[in-house]
């Protein structure tokens, strides 16, 4: 049995821990659980062993037995779950009441009528069948009382404390009513007396009995009205479990008291039948209380009941257009054409799209504002995107908004790299490891990014789930680009290193063509010089001569070997770019005015620099018939900002094989940009600005 | 003449070394870089410092700095830098002074052109390469008085500037003394120098005009 409690108190809700007391209430509850369920399988097998059998007013026949069976389980069940999982809720204690009550009577109800259709009689049959009244009727005042408990096991303020009482004494009038009252004993046992009954008290016990049945009603009257002031205050969790109850409930009172009203109307005949959809209507709402207590799927009673309404109003709208339509074109064709019937089905067909939507932002409209308004946000933005007017990055920042959550983060999932990304296309690596909720989107069946966000107010991922699904084009649309950039953006970082890398290559070799090859040469040449003294001016003629010419040999090749090295980087570079480039204006053939500045920039942009204006002086000397050039170098806004300006013919392109083009590039791989003035006769300017940091 | 070597190839500086000696000058000291340099320079006080302009640590002005540190604590000792190839920017301060030469590292393999300017330097005067000169000149300038210089002229102020006497000039361009005097006269007419008969102060004036309109930086652009 214990084990039965524990499992039971599995998944129970609320903080308290597992003490000895809540073990021993699981217990009892397993136990009182168990009864019932021993109890209802001789009920049932009463019932079909005297399936169809003839007794006058026998209620709990057939169906009707079969019905309050499930009635029994129902209480008890949902009882036993409450009492162990939320141990402190006096729903679960009433509902266990309940259940063993009710299972109690049925047992003592169909021995007794089974007992009855035994010819040779049964033992105990008065006494069994004595229980079916006594112990029956408190069930409908505890039904009360479990109305208007629910869903905390408290009552709905100090004001109700009279009503348990008024319980307690209809309980207690009507087990003493039931239980004492002399001579035959309630249908359909009228045949047996009553075993203890009291003699000569029968109108007392019978004025007994109206007024505890009238106190029960009162107190079924007063438990519903509970909920509803209960709705009022209620918020959360709590307001959720009585919508989810209020809603069930609604049904079951307009099917309970159409069910009993028939009674009023028409007294005999298939009592059973009705008898069994009161007890389906109670067995639903031990349901309904007991999945709402135990918070099960507490969230989707809004879907539920939003949906009752738009597709129970849509019925009704279809159906009265279809009666509409078919009666108009029956007028007008003539009635039992196919024509009304194809009419009607078409008007039907056109509207239900239409009327289904308008529907629904009528629901949403009046019940649930916030929703509505957020998914008219969206759709604001889906239009903005589409007409260009927004990014799809800023969905991110309309989520946040919407969903009141400024920590939200959209994670996209890089089509090529599989890794997460943020929206500004840095990689996020610690996505597993963040310890927010983590809702995944999908388009069209392949993830697409997760939605990282804090789980704040009710656990209800229904709007984040209705905003992803209208804005997932723009999240699509965003992750695209964020990789597309992140792509680009890894393009133009091996673009600047295979720039300075062969930027770089370019000094190494001006350095070892300097440091290496020239100098080796010239001491080769003082080395035949010394030679030439040595031979002393008698030495022979011929040697002398061999020996001057290879030193002028050597001398041309130096000279070569110096031209081949001034169009790299030179050595000056190193000192900075000012003194570089006032040594390229320097020795220009032409006169270059300098404003240069004399801040030093990373080697990059700094070789850059120096590669522009050498592009930018030899075009102005070759092409453009210069008398004269400005060279400026500034800082400006993050860039260093280099000009060109001559006074030549202008008409400089970027186009063909020029130089220009090569300029293009090289600035566009440090992230800069390139500006040619060049108006015919009006000289061309040169501006690069290349990004160089704070 | 006493000469210290300051050159960061072994092979160039035993070249060197060898290349004085050959014309009887006596190589007091040769270094492979600039570190001790000036020490060297003070301590053995020559008449000639022979200074590789790019050595290590860094391989980018040790000399000229080492030059710049030497005419300051030692004006009358000659300094000749050298260089692989030519750049102003280091030698800007260091052209106008007296006993300075400034030549491209394979001018030694005209080994008489080279001892006489190294002679020249030693004794006070200066020795610039003619590709100095020429950058210093501004070779096709077009925007001020260098350009009313003729042709002729213009290369007597180079030669002038390199740092030869009107003998030498007359030497070089096959012309007579009278011929170069009267060229000299006309270039520091049009340039507005006072004349002097004194070789290097000719030179220097020349030197410092040229530098007062052209190699003066200008101020640094704001930024």
């Amino acid at each position: 049995m214990s084990a039965l409690a524990l499992l039971l108190a599995r998944g129970r809700v609320g903080e308290n821990g597992h003490d000895m007391k809540d073990v021993r209430a699981s217990t009892g509850a397993a136990f009182v659980w168990a009864l019932c369920l021993v109890a209802v399988i001789p009920t049932v097998v009463l019932l079909v062993a005297t399936w169809g059998r003839q007794l006058t007013d026998d209620l709990f026949g057939g169906v009707g037995g079969l019905s309050f069976a499930l009635l029994s389980l129902s209480f008890a069940t949902a009882g036993a779950m409450i009492v162990a999982r939320v141990p402190g809720n006096a729903v679960g204690r009433v509902f266990l009441a309940i259940g063993l009550l009710n299972s109690i009577a049925q047992i003592s109800y169909q021995y007794g009528a089974w007992g009855l259709s035994q010819p040779g009689g049964v033992p105990g049959l008065r006494e069994i069948a004595w229980a079916t009244t006594s112990v029956g009727e408190p069930v409908a005042p505890l039904i009360g009382l479990a109305i208007l408990l629910f869903p905390d096991g408290r009552l709905p303020s100090a004001r109700w404390r009279t009503v348990p009482w008024l319980a307690v004494g209809a309980i207690a009038g009507l087990v003493i009513s039931g239980a004492l009252a002399p001579g035959p004993q309630g249908a359909p046992f009228g045949a047996l007396t009553n075993p203890v009954g009291l003699a000569g008290t029968h109108g007392a016990m019978t004025v007994l009995n109206w007024v505890a049945w009238g106190l029960t009603v009162l107190v079924i009257a007063l438990g519903a009205a509970a909920p509803v002031i209960r709705l009022g205050r209620a918020r959360g969790d709590e307001r959720q479990q009585l919508k989810v109850v209020m809603t069930a409930g609604a049904v079951i009172a307009l099917v309970g008291a159409l069910d009993m009203c028939t009674w009023f109307i028409w007294p005999h005949g298939a009592l059973q039948q009705r008898i069994g959809i009161l007890g389906l209507c109670f067995s639903a709402y031990a349901v309904a209380a007991g999945t709402a207590v135990l918070r099960y799927r507490l969230y989707d009673v809004d879907v539920a009941i939003e949906r009752t309404l738009v597709y129970g109003t849509l019925t009704l709208l279809l159906a009265g257009a279809y009666a509409v339509t078919t009666l108009a074109l029956a007028i007008a064709v003539g009635s039992g054409s196919p024509w009304a019937t194809a009419g009607a089905t078409l008007v039907v067909a056109v509207a239900f799209r239409p009327l289904r939507a308008a529907l629904q932002d009528l629901v949403d409209r009046r019940f649930r504002r916030a929703r509505y308004e957020a998914r008219r946000r969206v759709a604001a933005f889906m239009d903005d995107l589409r007409a260009g007017r927004a990014a799809p990055e800023a969905i991110e920042p309309l989520l946040r908004e919407l969903l009141s959550d400024p920590t939200l983060e959209l994670r996209f999932i890089g089509p090529e790299s599989q890794v997460y990304v943020d929206t500004s296309g840095l990689p996020v690596s610690d996505v597993a490891e963040d310890p927010r909720l983590h809702t995944p989107i999908q388009r069209a069946g392949i993830p697409v990014a997760l939605v990282v966000h804090s789980a704040t107010g009710p656990r209800h991922p229904d709007p984040l789930t209705m905003l992803v699904e209208a804005g997932g084009l723009a999240i699509e649309i965003a992750r695209l680009r964020v990789e597309l950039r992140r792509q680009l953006a890894e393009v133009e970082a091996s673009r600047a290193r295979i720039v300075a890398a062969a930027d770089a290559e370019r000094r190494r070799i001006e350095r070892d063509l300097h440091d290496g090859a020239q100098q080796r040469l010239v001491s080769i040449g003082l080395a035949l010089r010394h030679a030439q003294h040595e031979l002393g001016p008698g030495g022979p003629a011929p040697a002398n001569e061999t020996l001057n010419r290879a030193v002028a040999e050597l001398q041309l090749a130096i000279t070569e070997l110096r031209g081949l090295a001034q169009g790299l980087p030179p050595a000056q570079l190193d000192a900075g770019l000012a003194p570089a480039l006032r040594e390229l204006a320097a020795g220009a053939p032409l006169p270059v005015q300098v404003q240069i500045t004399d801040e030093r920039f990373s080697a990059g942009v700094e070789a850059a620099a120096y590669f522009i204006a050498c592009e930018g002086l030899t075009n102005a000397i070759k092409h453009a018939q210069a008398g004269a050039v400005e060279l400026s170098a500034r800082r400006r806004n993050g860039s260093l900002v280099l000009r060109i300006a001559d006074d030549g013919i202008g008409g400089a392109t970027t186009g063909g094989g020029s130089g220009l083009r090569g300029l293009h590039d090289r600035v566009a791989a440090h992230g800069g940009r390139l500006r040619i003035e060049s108006a015919p006769a009006s000289g061309t300017t040169l501006t690069a600005e290349l990004p160089c940091g704070s | 003449m006493r000469v210290v070597i300051a050159e960061d190839q072994v092979l160039l500086r035993e070249g060197l070394a060898r290349l004085f000696a050959d014309g009887g000058h006596e190589v007091v000291a040769s270094r492979g870089d600039a570190r001790d340099l000036t020490a060297t320079v003070a301590g053995h006080h020559p008449d000639l410092a022979v200074l590789d302009i790019r050595m290590p640590p860094t391989f980018t002005d040790e000399g000229a700095r080492a030059a710049s540190t030497i005419k300051q604590a030692n004006p009358e000792i000659g300094v000749l830098l050298l260089s692989q190839h030519i750049e102003t920017t280091h030698v800007v301060d260091l052209v106008g002074l007296s006993g300075f030469g400034y030549l491209l590292k394979d001018r030694v393999l005209a080994v008489t052109e080279f001892l006489e300017a190294s002679e020249r330097v030693a004794r006070g005067g200066s020795a610039l390469d003619p590709e100095v000169v020429g950058r210093l000149l501004g070779r096709g300038r077009s925007d001020d008085e260098l350009s009313e210089l003729s042709e002729r002229e213009c290369e007597v102020l180079g030669l002038m500037a390199e740092g030869l006497t009107n003998t030498g000039i007359a030497k070089r361009l096959f012309l007579s003394e009278r011929t170069v005097e009267a060229h000299v006269r006309h270039v520091l007419l049009k340039l507005g120098i006072p004349d002097s008969e004194d070789g290097h102060r000719r030179v220097l004036a020349v030197l410092a005009h040229v530098r007062a309109t052209r190699l003066r930086p200008s101020a640094p652009a704001n930024s």
